[in-house]
Protein backbone atom coordinates (compact mmCIF):
# COMPACT_ATOMS: atom_id res chain seq x y z
CA UNK A 1 0.00 0.00 0.00
CA UNK A 2 1.44 3.71 -0.92
CA UNK A 3 2.08 6.02 2.00
CA UNK A 4 -1.00 7.50 3.29
CA UNK A 5 -1.96 11.08 5.10
CA UNK A 6 -1.26 10.45 8.76
CA UNK A 7 -1.21 13.05 12.17
CA UNK A 8 2.28 11.92 13.51
CA UNK A 9 1.04 12.38 17.22
CA UNK A 10 2.71 15.01 19.33
CA UNK A 11 2.19 13.26 22.75
CA UNK A 12 5.12 10.85 23.42
CA UNK A 13 4.64 8.40 26.30
CA UNK A 14 7.69 7.04 28.28
CA UNK A 15 6.96 4.46 30.25
CA UNK A 16 9.35 2.95 32.83
CA UNK A 17 8.28 1.06 35.84
CA UNK A 18 8.96 0.58 39.65
CA UNK A 19 8.84 -3.00 40.17
CA UNK A 20 8.59 -4.27 43.72
CA UNK A 21 11.29 -6.49 44.89
CA UNK A 22 10.85 -6.41 48.44
CA UNK A 23 9.79 -10.08 49.35
CA UNK A 24 12.88 -11.50 46.91
CA UNK A 25 15.24 -8.78 47.23
CA UNK A 26 17.67 -11.17 49.23
CA UNK A 27 17.81 -12.77 45.93
CA UNK A 28 19.91 -9.67 44.37
CA UNK A 29 21.80 -9.66 47.49
CA UNK A 30 22.97 -12.81 47.28
CA UNK A 31 24.17 -12.56 43.90
CA UNK A 32 26.07 -9.36 44.54
CA UNK A 33 28.01 -11.43 47.09
CA UNK A 34 28.15 -14.32 44.32
CA UNK A 35 25.78 -16.31 45.54
CA UNK A 36 23.14 -18.15 43.57
CA UNK A 37 19.77 -18.69 45.51
CA UNK A 38 16.28 -19.41 45.01
CA UNK A 39 12.80 -19.82 47.23
CA UNK A 40 12.29 -23.18 48.75
CA UNK A 41 8.86 -23.52 50.46
CA UNK A 42 8.82 -24.07 54.48
CA UNK A 43 6.29 -26.50 54.33
CA UNK A 44 6.28 -29.08 51.41
CA UNK A 45 9.46 -27.68 50.07
CA UNK A 46 9.35 -27.08 46.70
CA UNK A 47 11.92 -25.35 45.15
CA UNK A 48 10.70 -22.49 43.11
CA UNK A 49 12.70 -20.32 40.33
CA UNK A 50 12.15 -17.22 39.66
CA UNK A 51 12.12 -17.34 43.51
CA UNK A 52 8.97 -16.31 44.84
CA UNK A 53 7.46 -15.63 48.20
CA UNK A 54 4.32 -17.59 48.37
CA UNK A 55 4.63 -21.57 47.28
CA UNK A 56 2.77 -22.27 43.99
CA UNK A 57 2.40 -25.58 44.78
CA UNK A 58 0.82 -25.45 48.45
CA UNK A 59 -0.04 -21.43 49.07
CA UNK A 60 2.39 -21.38 52.44
CA UNK A 61 4.40 -18.05 52.52
CA UNK A 62 6.98 -19.57 54.65
CA UNK A 63 10.09 -19.95 52.57
CA UNK A 64 13.67 -20.48 53.15
CA UNK A 65 16.83 -19.49 50.68
CA UNK A 66 18.81 -22.47 49.22
CA UNK A 67 21.80 -22.81 46.90
CA UNK A 68 20.84 -23.67 43.44
CA UNK A 69 25.05 -24.21 42.97
CA UNK A 70 27.05 -23.12 40.26
CA UNK A 71 26.67 -25.69 38.00
CA UNK A 72 23.85 -26.23 35.20
CA UNK A 73 23.70 -28.02 31.93
CA UNK A 74 22.34 -26.32 28.37
CA UNK A 75 19.12 -27.50 27.72
CA UNK A 76 18.28 -25.43 24.59
CA UNK A 77 19.59 -21.76 23.72
CA UNK A 78 18.96 -19.15 20.39
CA UNK A 79 21.50 -16.40 18.76
CA UNK A 80 19.58 -13.00 18.83
CA UNK A 81 20.47 -11.04 15.94
CA UNK A 82 17.94 -8.34 15.89
CA UNK A 83 17.22 -7.31 19.40
CA UNK A 84 14.45 -4.84 20.94
CA UNK A 85 13.82 -1.20 20.65
CA UNK A 86 15.64 -1.00 24.29
CA UNK A 87 18.70 -3.22 23.62
CA UNK A 88 20.01 -1.80 20.53
CA UNK A 89 23.24 -0.66 22.31
CA UNK A 90 23.82 -4.34 22.85
CA UNK A 91 25.44 -6.58 20.52
CA UNK A 92 23.69 -9.55 19.15
CA UNK A 93 23.68 -12.02 22.53
CA UNK A 94 23.23 -15.97 22.75
CA UNK A 95 20.03 -16.80 25.52
CA UNK A 96 20.21 -20.36 27.29
CA UNK A 97 18.19 -22.49 29.21
CA UNK A 98 20.61 -24.22 31.78
CA UNK A 99 18.69 -27.18 34.11
CA UNK A 100 20.31 -27.52 37.70
CA UNK A 101 20.50 -30.41 39.24
CA UNK A 102 17.40 -31.21 41.03
CA UNK A 103 15.95 -29.70 37.51
CA UNK A 104 15.29 -26.20 38.25
CA UNK A 105 15.66 -24.25 35.11
CA UNK A 106 17.16 -20.59 34.17
CA UNK A 107 17.09 -18.64 31.61
CA UNK A 108 19.57 -16.30 31.19
CA UNK A 109 22.95 -14.92 28.41
CA UNK A 110 25.09 -16.93 27.98
CA UNK A 111 28.20 -15.25 27.44
CA UNK A 112 31.54 -16.03 25.47
CA UNK A 113 30.55 -18.97 23.60
CA UNK A 114 30.42 -18.50 20.16
CA UNK A 115 27.06 -19.42 18.34
CA UNK A 116 28.79 -22.82 16.81
CA UNK A 117 30.31 -23.92 19.89
CA UNK A 118 26.60 -23.95 21.72
CA UNK A 119 25.39 -27.58 22.04
CA UNK A 120 22.41 -28.92 24.24
CA UNK A 121 24.14 -30.93 26.90
CA UNK A 122 27.27 -29.24 27.40
CA UNK A 123 28.47 -27.96 30.90
CA UNK A 124 27.56 -24.05 31.95
CA UNK A 125 28.67 -22.41 34.85
CA UNK A 126 26.35 -18.96 36.43
CA UNK A 127 28.36 -16.19 37.40
CA UNK A 128 27.30 -12.75 38.52
CA UNK A 129 27.44 -9.68 36.90
CA UNK A 130 26.82 -5.69 37.28
CA UNK A 131 25.02 -3.31 34.50
CA UNK A 132 26.70 -0.29 33.82
CA UNK A 133 24.24 0.99 36.02
CA UNK A 134 25.39 -1.20 39.04
CA UNK A 135 22.46 -3.62 38.91
CA UNK A 136 23.08 -6.91 39.57
CA UNK A 137 22.13 -9.57 36.80
CA UNK A 138 23.56 -13.37 36.04
CA UNK A 139 24.70 -14.94 32.74
CA UNK A 140 25.86 -18.49 32.35
CA UNK A 141 29.50 -18.71 30.82
CA UNK A 142 31.30 -22.53 29.32
CA UNK A 143 32.07 -24.79 31.97
CA UNK B 1 -26.82 -28.71 25.50
CA UNK B 2 -28.12 -26.01 23.33
CA UNK B 3 -25.84 -25.16 19.81
CA UNK B 4 -23.90 -22.08 18.94
CA UNK B 5 -23.44 -21.13 15.14
CA UNK B 6 -21.05 -18.87 13.01
CA UNK B 7 -23.52 -17.31 10.82
CA UNK B 8 -22.21 -14.11 9.80
CA UNK B 9 -18.05 -13.50 8.60
CA UNK B 10 -16.24 -10.17 7.62
CA UNK B 11 -12.62 -10.07 7.26
CA UNK B 12 -10.32 -6.76 6.24
CA UNK B 13 -7.55 -7.06 3.49
CA UNK B 14 -4.45 -7.56 6.00
CA UNK B 15 -0.89 -5.46 5.86
CA UNK B 16 0.42 -2.39 6.33
CA UNK B 17 -3.15 -0.54 6.87
CA UNK B 18 -1.96 3.07 7.15
CA UNK B 19 -5.07 4.26 5.05
CA UNK B 20 -7.45 3.35 8.35
CA UNK B 21 -7.48 3.72 11.83
CA UNK B 22 -8.40 0.98 14.22
CA UNK B 23 -11.79 1.95 14.14
CA UNK B 24 -11.57 2.07 10.45
CA UNK B 25 -10.28 -0.78 9.99
CA UNK B 26 -12.56 -2.84 12.41
CA UNK B 27 -15.78 -1.55 10.49
CA UNK B 28 -14.87 -3.49 7.56
CA UNK B 29 -14.85 -6.36 9.55
CA UNK B 30 -17.99 -5.72 11.01
CA UNK B 31 -19.94 -4.27 7.95
CA UNK B 32 -19.18 -7.46 5.86
CA UNK B 33 -20.28 -9.88 8.85
CA UNK B 34 -23.40 -7.92 9.81
CA UNK B 35 -24.37 -7.92 5.97
CA UNK B 36 -23.01 -11.91 5.53
CA UNK B 37 -25.38 -12.87 8.78
CA UNK B 38 -28.02 -10.37 7.24
CA UNK B 39 -28.84 -9.55 11.40
CA UNK B 40 -29.71 -5.92 12.06
CA UNK B 41 -27.51 -3.99 14.76
CA UNK B 42 -29.65 -3.79 17.40
CA UNK B 43 -30.08 -7.47 17.75
CA UNK B 44 -26.57 -7.98 18.43
CA UNK B 45 -26.57 -8.39 22.22
CA UNK B 46 -23.16 -8.43 22.71
CA UNK B 47 -19.89 -7.29 21.23
CA UNK B 48 -16.49 -9.17 22.45
CA UNK B 49 -13.44 -7.37 20.95
CA UNK B 50 -9.70 -9.16 21.20
CA UNK B 51 -7.23 -6.91 20.84
CA UNK B 52 -3.79 -6.79 22.39
CA UNK B 53 -3.33 -3.11 22.10
CA UNK B 54 -0.17 -1.08 23.25
CA UNK B 55 0.95 -0.37 19.77
CA UNK B 56 -1.84 2.12 18.89
CA UNK B 57 -3.35 5.16 20.31
CA UNK B 58 -6.26 3.58 21.47
CA UNK B 59 -6.97 2.27 25.58
CA UNK B 60 -10.23 1.25 24.76
CA UNK B 61 -10.87 -0.49 21.55
CA UNK B 62 -14.15 -2.01 22.23
CA UNK B 63 -15.99 1.29 22.78
CA UNK B 64 -13.97 2.94 20.27
CA UNK B 65 -14.84 0.26 17.41
CA UNK B 66 -18.54 0.05 18.92
CA UNK B 67 -19.61 4.13 18.51
CA UNK B 68 -18.19 4.47 14.99
CA UNK B 69 -20.21 1.15 14.22
CA UNK B 70 -23.06 2.34 15.47
CA UNK B 71 -23.05 -0.31 18.59
CA UNK B 72 -22.58 2.31 21.49
CA UNK B 73 -25.28 0.75 23.73
CA UNK B 74 -24.18 -2.90 23.30
CA UNK B 75 -22.64 -4.87 26.26
CA UNK B 76 -18.98 -5.08 25.57
CA UNK B 77 -15.76 -6.12 26.80
CA UNK B 78 -12.08 -6.18 25.37
CA UNK B 79 -10.41 -9.04 25.73
CA UNK B 80 -6.91 -10.34 25.96
CA UNK B 81 -5.19 -13.55 25.42
CA UNK B 82 -2.16 -11.99 23.71
CA UNK B 83 -2.00 -13.66 20.01
CA UNK B 84 -5.12 -15.73 20.92
CA UNK B 85 -6.90 -12.95 21.97
CA UNK B 86 -9.02 -13.47 18.56
CA UNK B 87 -9.94 -17.16 19.63
CA UNK B 88 -10.66 -15.80 23.47
CA UNK B 89 -13.34 -13.05 21.69
CA UNK B 90 -15.07 -16.15 20.08
CA UNK B 91 -15.57 -18.16 23.06
CA UNK B 92 -16.17 -15.67 25.23
CA UNK B 93 -19.15 -14.48 22.17
CA UNK B 94 -20.01 -18.26 22.25
CA UNK B 95 -20.35 -18.62 26.13
CA UNK B 96 -22.74 -15.58 26.48
CA UNK B 97 -24.92 -17.09 24.00
CA UNK B 98 -24.89 -20.54 25.38
CA UNK B 99 -25.49 -18.92 28.96
CA UNK B 100 -29.01 -17.53 28.17
CA UNK B 101 -27.70 -14.12 27.98
CA UNK B 102 -28.21 -12.96 24.43
CA UNK B 103 -29.22 -14.59 21.07
CA UNK B 104 -26.66 -13.24 18.69
CA UNK B 105 -23.16 -11.97 19.87
CA UNK B 106 -20.28 -10.66 17.48
CA UNK B 107 -16.71 -11.10 18.21
CA UNK B 108 -14.15 -8.79 16.55
CA UNK B 109 -10.82 -8.99 16.61
CA UNK B 110 -8.71 -6.23 15.42
CA UNK B 111 -4.83 -5.01 15.52
CA UNK B 112 -2.61 -2.07 13.76
CA UNK B 113 0.76 -2.78 14.95
CA UNK B 114 2.42 -0.16 12.21
CA UNK B 115 1.55 2.53 13.90
CA UNK B 116 5.04 2.66 15.93
CA UNK B 117 8.30 1.48 14.49
CA UNK B 118 9.29 -2.04 13.89
CA UNK B 119 11.92 -2.11 16.93
CA UNK B 120 8.99 -0.86 19.19
CA UNK B 121 6.75 -3.50 17.67
CA UNK B 122 9.60 -5.97 18.57
CA UNK B 123 9.89 -4.70 22.13
CA UNK B 124 6.25 -4.88 23.02
CA UNK B 125 5.99 -8.42 21.71
CA UNK B 126 9.13 -9.31 23.50
CA UNK B 127 7.96 -8.35 26.89
CA UNK B 128 5.21 -11.10 26.09
CA UNK B 129 6.60 -13.42 29.24
CA UNK B 130 7.76 -12.43 32.50
CA UNK B 131 9.11 -8.81 32.21
CA UNK B 132 11.94 -8.73 34.88
CA UNK B 133 13.48 -12.45 34.47
CA UNK B 134 13.35 -12.30 30.83
CA UNK B 135 13.58 -9.06 29.86
CA UNK B 136 14.76 -6.83 31.64
CA UNK B 137 18.13 -8.46 31.79
CA UNK B 138 18.20 -10.66 28.60
CA UNK B 139 16.19 -8.73 25.64
CA UNK B 140 13.92 -11.48 24.66
CA UNK B 141 12.23 -11.32 21.30
CA UNK B 142 9.24 -13.06 20.35
CA UNK B 143 11.19 -14.57 17.65
CA UNK B 144 14.02 -15.69 20.25
CA UNK B 145 11.37 -17.39 22.00
CA UNK B 146 10.28 -20.00 19.58
CA UNK B 147 13.85 -20.28 18.59
CA UNK B 148 14.49 -21.94 22.03
CA UNK B 149 11.91 -24.73 21.25
CA UNK B 150 13.30 -24.76 17.37
CA UNK B 151 16.40 -25.66 18.87
CA UNK B 152 15.48 -28.06 21.24
CA UNK B 153 12.98 -29.79 18.67
CA UNK B 154 16.76 -30.29 15.98
CA UNK B 155 18.29 -31.49 18.64
CA UNK B 156 15.74 -34.29 19.65
CA UNK B 157 13.93 -35.26 16.41
CA UNK B 158 16.83 -34.23 13.76
CA UNK B 159 14.13 -31.47 12.01
CA UNK B 160 15.92 -29.32 9.87
CA UNK B 161 16.40 -25.62 8.88
CA UNK B 162 15.17 -26.97 5.55
CA UNK B 163 11.84 -28.47 6.98
CA UNK B 164 11.09 -25.04 8.57
CA UNK B 165 11.52 -23.41 5.16
CA UNK B 166 9.27 -25.67 3.56
CA UNK B 167 6.17 -24.71 6.04
CA UNK B 168 7.38 -21.07 4.46
CA UNK B 169 6.88 -22.03 1.24
CA UNK B 170 3.57 -24.02 1.76
CA UNK B 171 2.48 -20.82 3.69
CA UNK B 172 3.53 -18.61 0.36
CA UNK B 173 2.03 -20.77 -1.96
CA UNK B 174 -1.53 -20.65 -0.40
CA UNK B 175 -1.15 -16.62 0.23
CA UNK B 176 -0.85 -16.08 -2.82
CA UNK B 177 -4.19 -17.46 -3.96
CA UNK B 178 -5.65 -15.19 -0.96
CA UNK B 179 -6.56 -11.63 -2.10
CA UNK B 180 -7.20 -10.90 1.53
CA UNK B 181 -3.61 -11.98 2.24
CA UNK B 182 -0.14 -9.65 3.23
CA UNK B 183 1.82 -11.66 1.18
CA UNK B 184 0.61 -13.09 -2.13
CA UNK B 185 4.07 -14.45 -3.80
CA UNK B 186 5.36 -17.51 -3.87
CA UNK B 187 8.67 -18.13 -2.04
CA UNK B 188 11.38 -20.58 -3.00
CA UNK B 189 13.43 -23.17 -0.27
CA UNK B 190 16.30 -21.45 -1.35
CA UNK B 191 15.39 -17.65 -1.05
CA UNK B 192 13.90 -19.05 2.63
CA UNK B 193 17.01 -20.23 3.94
CA UNK B 194 19.31 -17.35 2.45
CA UNK B 195 17.36 -15.17 4.20
CA UNK B 196 18.19 -12.90 7.40
CA UNK B 197 19.02 -14.39 10.86
CA UNK B 198 16.49 -13.05 13.58
CA UNK B 199 16.98 -15.29 15.66
CA UNK B 200 18.83 -18.40 15.08
CA UNK B 201 18.20 -20.88 13.71
CA UNK B 202 14.98 -18.84 13.12
CA UNK B 203 15.30 -16.50 10.04
CA UNK B 204 13.19 -13.53 7.91
CA UNK B 205 10.92 -16.01 6.12
CA UNK B 206 10.61 -18.51 9.40
CA UNK B 207 8.73 -15.20 10.77
CA UNK B 208 5.55 -14.06 10.73
CA UNK B 209 5.15 -10.03 9.86
CA UNK B 210 3.74 -7.34 11.55
CA UNK B 211 -0.08 -6.89 10.08
CA UNK B 212 -2.62 -4.15 10.41
CA UNK B 213 -5.92 -5.79 10.14
CA UNK B 214 -9.20 -7.38 11.43
CA UNK B 215 -11.78 -10.09 11.56
CA UNK B 216 -15.46 -9.78 12.66
CA UNK B 217 -18.24 -13.46 13.08
CA UNK B 218 -21.53 -13.18 14.40
CA UNK B 219 -22.41 -16.20 16.31
CA UNK B 220 -26.51 -17.08 17.18
CA UNK B 221 -28.45 -19.55 19.25
CA UNK B 222 -29.29 -22.43 17.37
CA UNK B 223 -32.70 -20.72 17.04
CA UNK B 224 -32.12 -17.77 15.73
CA UNK B 225 -29.17 -19.74 13.51
CA UNK B 226 -31.70 -20.99 11.75
CA UNK B 227 -34.10 -18.20 10.93
CA UNK B 228 -31.03 -16.41 9.77
CA UNK B 229 -28.95 -18.55 7.67
CA UNK B 230 -29.24 -21.61 5.46
CA UNK B 231 -25.34 -22.32 6.18
CA UNK B 232 -24.72 -22.63 9.79
CA UNK B 233 -21.46 -23.50 10.67
CA UNK B 234 -21.53 -24.79 14.24
CA UNK B 235 -18.94 -24.86 17.37
CA UNK B 236 -18.71 -28.03 18.11
CA UNK B 237 -16.14 -28.32 20.74
CA UNK B 238 -13.85 -25.28 22.16
CA UNK B 239 -10.81 -26.05 24.41
CA UNK B 240 -8.66 -23.67 26.04
CA UNK B 241 -5.08 -24.20 28.22
CA UNK B 242 -2.45 -22.08 29.76
CA UNK B 243 1.11 -22.62 30.74
CA UNK B 244 3.63 -20.90 32.77
CA UNK B 245 4.87 -17.25 31.99
CA UNK B 246 8.51 -18.06 32.25
CA UNK B 247 9.89 -20.70 30.31
CA UNK B 248 12.14 -21.80 32.64
CA UNK B 249 9.34 -23.27 34.39
CA UNK B 250 8.16 -25.60 31.27
CA UNK B 251 9.02 -28.92 31.41
CA UNK B 252 10.76 -29.45 27.87
CA UNK B 253 10.75 -27.22 24.90
CA UNK B 254 9.39 -29.31 21.75
CA UNK B 255 5.97 -28.98 21.99
CA UNK B 256 3.73 -26.60 23.62
CA UNK B 257 2.06 -28.45 26.85
CA UNK B 258 -1.19 -25.69 26.54
CA UNK B 259 -2.06 -26.80 22.94
CA UNK B 260 -1.76 -30.35 24.15
CA UNK B 261 -4.48 -29.88 26.55
CA UNK B 262 -6.51 -27.36 24.67
CA UNK B 263 -6.94 -29.93 21.71
CA UNK B 264 -7.56 -32.87 24.03
CA UNK B 265 -10.67 -30.77 25.63
CA UNK B 266 -12.17 -29.82 22.21
CA UNK B 267 -11.61 -33.17 20.97
CA UNK B 268 -13.68 -34.38 23.76
CA UNK B 269 -16.10 -31.52 23.86
CA UNK B 270 -17.11 -32.04 19.76
CA UNK B 271 -16.46 -36.20 20.50
CA UNK B 272 -14.26 -36.05 17.10
CA UNK B 273 -10.84 -37.28 17.13
CA UNK B 274 -7.93 -35.80 14.65
CA UNK B 275 -8.41 -38.01 11.88
CA UNK B 276 -12.17 -36.77 11.12
CA UNK B 277 -10.63 -32.85 10.88
CA UNK B 278 -10.81 -31.99 6.95
CA UNK B 279 -9.30 -28.73 7.50
CA UNK B 280 -7.40 -26.98 10.02
CA UNK B 281 -6.29 -23.16 10.59
CA UNK B 282 -3.01 -23.95 13.23
CA UNK B 283 -1.20 -20.83 14.32
CA UNK B 284 2.21 -20.49 12.68
CA UNK B 285 3.26 -17.65 14.28
CA UNK B 286 6.77 -18.95 13.55
CA UNK B 287 7.54 -22.31 11.24
CA UNK B 288 8.56 -24.37 13.97
CA UNK B 289 5.11 -23.82 15.39
CA UNK B 290 3.81 -24.78 12.52
CA UNK B 291 5.05 -28.20 12.79
CA UNK B 292 4.65 -28.51 16.94
CA UNK B 293 0.69 -27.67 16.28
CA UNK B 294 0.92 -31.05 13.80
CA UNK B 295 2.34 -32.96 16.83
CA UNK B 296 0.48 -31.26 19.36
CA UNK B 297 -3.13 -31.87 17.75
CA UNK B 298 -2.65 -35.07 16.66
CA UNK B 299 -2.04 -35.02 13.09
CA UNK B 300 1.30 -36.90 13.33
CA UNK B 301 3.19 -38.41 16.30
CA UNK B 302 5.66 -36.64 18.23
CA UNK B 303 8.79 -35.81 16.60
CA UNK B 304 6.73 -36.47 12.87
CA UNK B 305 5.96 -33.00 12.01
CA UNK B 306 9.01 -32.43 9.61
CA UNK B 307 8.29 -35.62 8.06
CA UNK B 308 4.33 -34.87 7.45
CA UNK B 309 5.59 -31.33 6.22
CA UNK B 310 8.26 -32.87 4.00
CA UNK B 311 5.33 -35.60 2.68
CA UNK B 312 3.03 -32.82 1.38
CA UNK B 313 0.21 -34.19 4.14
CA UNK B 314 -0.95 -31.02 5.09
CA UNK B 315 -1.44 -29.27 1.51
CA UNK B 316 -4.59 -30.16 -0.27
CA UNK B 317 -4.42 -33.64 -1.70
CA UNK B 318 -2.75 -34.60 1.65
CA UNK B 319 -3.61 -36.16 4.44
CA UNK B 320 -4.99 -32.96 6.46
CA UNK B 321 -4.48 -29.48 4.62
CA UNK B 322 -2.98 -26.77 7.06
CA UNK B 323 -3.17 -22.78 6.44
CA UNK B 324 -4.94 -23.02 2.47
CA UNK B 325 -5.63 -19.08 3.86
CA UNK B 326 -1.52 -18.37 3.89
CA UNK B 327 -1.21 -18.81 7.21
CA UNK B 328 -0.03 -16.07 10.13
CA UNK B 329 3.10 -16.43 7.92
CA UNK B 330 1.62 -15.02 4.78
CA UNK B 331 -1.46 -14.15 5.60
CA UNK B 332 -0.20 -11.70 8.10
CA UNK B 333 -0.73 -11.89 12.35
CA UNK B 334 -2.12 -9.21 13.12
CA UNK B 335 -2.50 -10.34 16.95
CA UNK B 336 -5.68 -10.15 17.97
CA UNK B 337 -7.59 -10.29 14.60
CA UNK B 338 -5.60 -13.54 14.11
CA UNK B 339 -8.36 -15.66 15.81
CA UNK B 340 -11.14 -14.30 14.81
CA UNK B 341 -9.38 -14.26 10.84
CA UNK B 342 -8.87 -18.44 11.22
CA UNK B 343 -12.56 -19.04 12.29
CA UNK B 344 -13.56 -16.69 9.36
CA UNK B 345 -11.65 -19.05 7.38
CA UNK B 346 -12.41 -22.19 8.02
CA UNK B 347 -16.16 -21.51 7.88
CA UNK B 348 -15.65 -20.91 4.12
CA UNK B 349 -13.78 -23.73 4.02
CA UNK B 350 -16.98 -25.80 5.27
CA UNK B 351 -19.87 -23.27 3.48
CA UNK B 352 -17.59 -24.63 0.33
CA UNK B 353 -16.68 -20.63 -0.59
CA UNK B 354 -12.60 -21.03 -0.60
CA UNK B 355 -12.82 -20.80 -4.53
CA UNK B 356 -9.47 -22.10 -5.71
CA UNK B 357 -8.06 -23.08 -2.04
CA UNK B 358 -10.84 -24.76 -1.40
CA UNK B 359 -10.20 -27.83 0.59
CA UNK B 360 -11.99 -31.40 0.13
CA UNK B 361 -14.77 -31.79 2.63
CA UNK B 362 -15.71 -35.76 3.89
CA UNK B 363 -16.51 -35.22 7.14
CA UNK B 364 -17.44 -31.88 7.77
CA UNK B 365 -15.31 -30.83 10.33
CA UNK B 366 -12.48 -28.39 10.28
CA UNK B 367 -10.11 -26.72 13.29
CA UNK B 368 -9.04 -23.95 14.44
CA UNK B 369 -5.68 -23.98 16.39
CA UNK B 370 -4.87 -20.25 18.14
CA UNK B 371 -2.13 -19.75 20.59
CA UNK B 372 -1.20 -16.60 22.69
CA UNK B 373 2.72 -15.62 23.47
CA UNK B 374 5.15 -18.81 22.84
CA UNK B 375 2.35 -21.28 24.58
CA UNK B 376 1.08 -19.21 27.30
CA UNK B 377 -2.37 -19.56 26.32
CA UNK B 378 -4.02 -21.91 23.57
CA UNK B 379 -7.65 -22.28 22.60
CA UNK B 380 -8.56 -25.19 19.69
CA UNK B 381 -12.27 -24.69 18.34
CA UNK B 382 -13.86 -26.85 16.30
CA UNK B 383 -16.60 -25.95 13.22
CA UNK B 384 -18.50 -28.30 11.79
CA UNK B 385 -21.81 -28.39 9.27
CA UNK B 386 -23.76 -31.12 10.90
Amino acid sequence: MPDQPVLHSRRSLTLRFDIPISKTQEFWAALKEGRFVTTKCARCGKVTFPPQADCPNCMASEFTWTELGREATLVTFTYVQITPASFVDSDPYIIAIGEFPGGTKVLAWLEGTKLEEAKPGMKLRVEARSSKEGSPYYVFVAA
Amino acid sequence: MSRVAIVGIGHSKFGRRNDVNVAELAFESIKQAVEDAGVDRKDIGNVVVGSAGGWYEESLPAVVVNEYAGLSSVGTMRVEAACASGSAAVKTAYSSILSGECDVAMAVGVEKMTEVDTLTSVELIGRAGSYTWEFENYGMTFPAYYALYAVAHMNRFGTTEEDMARVAVKAHHYGSMNPLAQFQKEITIEKAMGSQVVSWPLKLYDACPLTDGSAAVILASEEAAKKLTDTPIWIRGVGYSSDSANLSRRGDYVGLAASVEAGRRAYAMAKVSPEMIDVADCHDCFTIAELMAYEDLGFCKKGEGAKLVREGQTEVGGRIPVNLDGGLKAKGHPIGATGVSMAVEITKQLRGEAGARQAPIRHGVGLVHNVGGTGHYAYVTILSRG
